[in-house]
């Protein structure tokens, strides 16, 4: 390990002795995060990505929501969304629809299980490096969040024209969202190399 | 005062994927000896790439603000809605709290990217020396914020799936929403190709 860190966000040279293991570090001229770390294991990351692969199922095989008026009734679930504007011929739209809210978490969820699996028996998954550089890279594209409260949004305005029902995937995406965000925070870059480094193959 | 350290002055790079230290003895090593990741002292073509892009967006954001996002189909006739319309459809409404917010995240943030980018790239052009930890902040707020703005495209897309009740009303999507979601991408396309290092460097050459 370098006896020194360079900030990523203003290239300040920071001596290592001068920073305390288990912290979150900050610059001390630009206050970027240099890096954080936490106690986290292997296997809390492992168990957390079960969670989220299940609630990632789930909130694919129930509908999102239904409507109903007059007894007409129509439900959508998630991949529905992103369909229903492919249908109509809007394919960049439905593909940034269905990136961001099930095939990044997919992603995220395979590859973790993919690395962090051979990793806890000290192996090394084939490519894991690349995994998880596209891991961290596609990280500000999860937006799991955005689209709760994009949810939120439609089922308001919805409701001003018919009866709107919330269906299961709406709360299994919302606890997928919390699970996911905790995933996200205990497996920063710095950890991972942490374990990696912990686990000599 | 305190003398700063680069590590262009040492000689050193950081992977901005893992972080590691770098020696950029010569040749320079290519990529992270530790996870692979290409290194570069400051990011290739960052001003150029991410004017390239600001622009696209700013193009773009005309027609994403004025052109219909979605067009409902009932026995009265055809509605149009444009981003601005469906927040005062939501004042309408009464849920102000609601409306604000979608204000905020589909016309306020995507503007504010707009502007704050072409201040931050002019000031690295015109190697301004004033108070880079400010600029440094605004990027900071403007790259957080950016996917907020996809709020509209998750709601078009809910409310599109969901009104096909073809006895009563159908809604279809408008070419706005496709102007819109370019909007958002390529203003985060814009952050992410953006180096923050390029704000402190004119202060570094004192």
């Amino acid at each position: 390990m370098s006896s020194v860190i360079v900030c990523p966000a203003c290239d300040l040279v920071h001596r290592r002795d001068a920073i305390m293991a288990k912290a979150r570090v900050l610059c001390v001229r630009c206050r970027a995060e240099l890096y954080r770390t936490n106690s986290a294991s292997i296997d809390t990351a492992l168990a957390l990505a079960a969670t989220a692969a299940v609630l990632l199922l789930l909130s694919n095989a129930y509908p999102l929501v239904a409507l109903e008026v007059n007894g007409s009734f129509r439900a959508t679930t998630l991949l529905g969304a992103a369909l229903g504007l492919y249908a109509q011929g809007y394919l960049p739209i439905a593909a940034l629809v269905l990136v961001t809210t099930v095939l990044i978490p997919t992603f995220q969820i395979g590859a973790l299980f993919y690395v962090l699996l051979p990793l806890r028996r000290r192996g090394r998954a084939r490519g894991q490096n690349q995994v998880f550089r596209a891991l961290t890279r596609l990280r500000p594209w999860a937006m799991s969040e955005v689209f709760m409260l994009g949810a939120l949004v439609a089922l308001v305005k919805l409701s001003a024209m018919a009866q709107v029902i919330p269906g299961i995937a709406l709360f299994s995406y919302g606890a997928l969202m919390l699970t996911l965000s905790a995933l996200t925070s205990i497996t920063p870059t710095e950890q991972f190399w942490q374990w990696v480094e912990g686990s000599p193959a | 005062m305190t003398t700063f350290v680069t590590g262009r002055d040492l000689g050193l790079r950081v992977c901005t994927h893992c972080r590691a230290t770098v020696r950029a003895i010569r040749p320079a090593p290519a990529r992270c000896p530790r996870c692979g990741a290409s290194i570069h002292e400051r990011k290739p073509h960052s001003i150029a790439t991410t004017a390239a892009l600001i622009a696209s967006a700013a193009l773009l954001y005309v027609p994403a603000n004025l052109v219909p996002v979605m067009r409902m189909h009932t026995f009265f006739g055809e509605e149009d809605d444009t981003i601005m319309s469906g927040v005062l459809s939501l004042i309408q409404q009464g849920s102000w709290p609601l409306a604000l917010l979608v204000f905020v995240a589909s016309i306020v943030v995507p503007l504010l990217k707009l502007i704050v980018m072409t201040w931050l790239l002019l000031s690295v052009v015109r190697k301004s020396r004033g108070s880079a930890l400010q600029r440094s902040k605004l990027f900071r707020l403007v790259e957080f914020i950016g996917r907020w703005s996809m709020l509209d495209v998750y709601a078009i897309s809910l409310i599109v799936a969901l009104v096909q009740i073809r006895s009563l009303a159908t809604i279809r999507v408008g070419l706005g929403a496709l102007a819109f979601g370019s909007v958002v991408v390529l203003t985060m396309l814009a952050a992410q190709s953006f180096d923050e290092r390029l704000l402190w460097d004119a202060k570094a050459n004192d």
